[in-house]
């Protein structure tokens, strides 16, 4: 291979004749001037002019900046990601700001210190926990870090989302791996139904069926956790953990809201792809519901011991599973896709959740 | 620390709370930026109902009210009967940042005795990712009046 160098050309810049035509001649838009909003200068100032403008299929395979101007003969990059609805999401330059806003570290910004020796039962249900979290967050990672550079350099704002999206899960695994050994429990038990969702999600065939389950449906039950975890935390510092994850959770299914929005809006065509995806999520995440090493840490913590868990746990947990499958039915709802009365879970799982099934008309 | 001396529910109360809130603004920034429409509705006895709304914007955070609910177009809406208000505001002001039972979201989570309503999911998913911010905003009743805390 050869990069053509120009030894003509250092011979003259050596004597100081410089070319400058890329100074006068370049094809892209000269004399933009984005003007900083009230937090500084965001995405959203600097989409302008040509600059703004995303297109709906990306013309070149090439890392070259949207909107510079691209000598010919660039190498093709071989990006399969190519058209922007596969990828896109209405709200992707506000959220990539408010990520790289609200970071956290999980060294710093938790109160270690006051962690404080808690019932062996409780420490136990929060490491066990703490276990599951770490496991399924670094998922949210490898995800988006697999199909990362197989995405167009055209829709780099979303490529620049999941880049927070990686930083944000590899903390949310270091903190509840932390959390499992500062208190003296340690780390629990890793169950083959959490891996085989797990595996789905990163076997998944194309991006579309990967985000519905990661963004939608997987990210979606563990914004829920993060939520139930921030009201039954045994202390403050469990209870900062949880809350600032919930926060980042939750702009992940944000995204992956309204990313499957854009995409169906895009191609209503699609949509029995999305419930087919959805179907087969779903069938494994019954299974999550019945297994003991998710549900019953939740029973503990939220009964603050073992004695009271089948009362209090069995309550709490009716009021996070409807919590869960409520949000996903709204989430679908809001993005286009009617999942009610097609979820795959079973009738002991949707009974008495509102919306679940769409009821006969009287 | 010096609890706020307006009642609440009343303009002069969210007035008083967002001037503890924003007294550090290094804090907010902190935080993080947010963007959240968040409304306030407290049930009085009786049945009638006060509105407030809180507009994180930002760094920035304003006060609107008293207002209505449709007037106002909240993300997402907590509601609840005054006496869950009031415990929740006491707590805070007598022990500090509030605990898992006593946060917004411990408050929310079951829908009772506060509930949390939005129009649409994008709504409800606001309230989870700005929560830290908002409850920060809660939690400054617990804190130093402006004045005090400069003295």
């Amino acid at each position: 291979m050869t990069l053509g160098l120009d030894l003509d050309y250092l011979e003259r810049s050596a004597r100081g004749e410089f070319d400058l035509g890329w100074l006068r001649d370049t094809g892209s838009e000269w004399g933009v001037r984005a003007v900083p909003s009230k937090t500084g200068l965001t995405l959203r100032d600097i989409a302008i002019g040509s600059y703004g403008e995303v297109p709906d299929h990306a013309p070149l395979r090439t890392m070259a900046p949207r909107g510079s101007d691209v000598e010919p003969g660039v190498p093709d990059m071989g990006y399969t990601i190519n058209d922007r609805a596969e990828v896109w999401a209405d709200n992707v330059l506000d959220l990539y700001e408010e990520a790289v806003s609200r970071q956290w570290s999980a060294t710093r910004d938790i109160p270690w210190a006051d962690l404080a020796p808690l019932d062996p039962d409780v420490e136990h249900a929060m490491c066990q926990l703490a276990t599951v979290l770490s496991e399924v967050e670094m998922v949210a990672a490898d995800f988006p870090a697999k199909w990362l550079w197989r995405i167009n350099h055209d829709f780099v704002e979303a490529k620049m989302f999941l880049c927070t999206q990686v930083m944000d899960e590899a903390r949310h695994t270091e903190v509840f791996r932390k959390r499992a050994l500062a208190n003296g429990g340690g780390l629990g038990k890793a169950t083959a139904v959490v891996e085989r969702f797990l595996q789905l999600i990163l076997d998944a065939e194309s991006y579309d069926e990967g985000s519905a389950l990661m963004h939608l449906l997987g990210e979606g039950i563990v914004l829920s956790l993060f939520r139930a975890g921030a009201a039954l935390a045994p202390s403050p510092v469990e209870q900062k953990i949880f809350r600032l994850c919930m926060q980042d959770e939750a702009r992940h299914v944000a995204y992956g809201t309204m990313h499957l929005r854009y995409r169906l809006a895009s191609d209503p065509s699609v949509a029995e792809d999305f419930h087919a995806y959805l179907d087969q999520g779903e069938e494994i995440i019954s299974m999550i519901f019945a297994t003991p090493e998710i549900v019953e840490p939740t029973a503990i913590l939220a009964a603050g011991g073992l004695e009271q868990a089948c009362e209090l746990g069995t309550a709490a947990g009716d009021v996070l599973r409807h919590q869960i499958i409520g949000d996903y039915l709204k989430r679908c709802a809001h993005a286009g896709l009617d999942r009610r009365g097609r979820l795959h879970l079973p009738d002991a799982l949707i009974d008495g959740v509102p919306g679940a099934r769409v009821e006969a008309a009287v | 620390m010096g609890a706020i001396e307006a009642p609440f529910p009343s303009s002069a109360w969210f007035v008083e709370l967002v001037a503890r809130a924003t007294a550090d603004p290094a804090e907010l920034e902190h935080l993080g930026i947010a963007d959240l429409r968040f409304g306030v509705e407290v049930l009085l006895p009786g049945g009638a109902e006060e509105f407030f709304g809180l507009v994180l914007d930002g760094f920035d955070i304003n006060v609107v009210g008293p207002t209505t609910a449709e007037s106002f177009g909240s993300d997402v809406v907590v509601s609840g009967p005054l006496a869950a208000w009031q415990d929740m505001v006491d707590w805070i002001e007598e022990h500090g940042p509030a605990d898992s039972a006593h946060s917004l979201n411990g408050l929310t989570i079951a829908g009772i005795p506060l509930v949390a309503r939005s129009d649409d999911a994008m709504g409800s998913d606001k309230f989870y990712r700005f929560m830290g911010t908002i409850q920060a905003v809660f939690d400054a009743a617990g804190a130093p009046a402006p004045a005090a805390a400069r003295a």
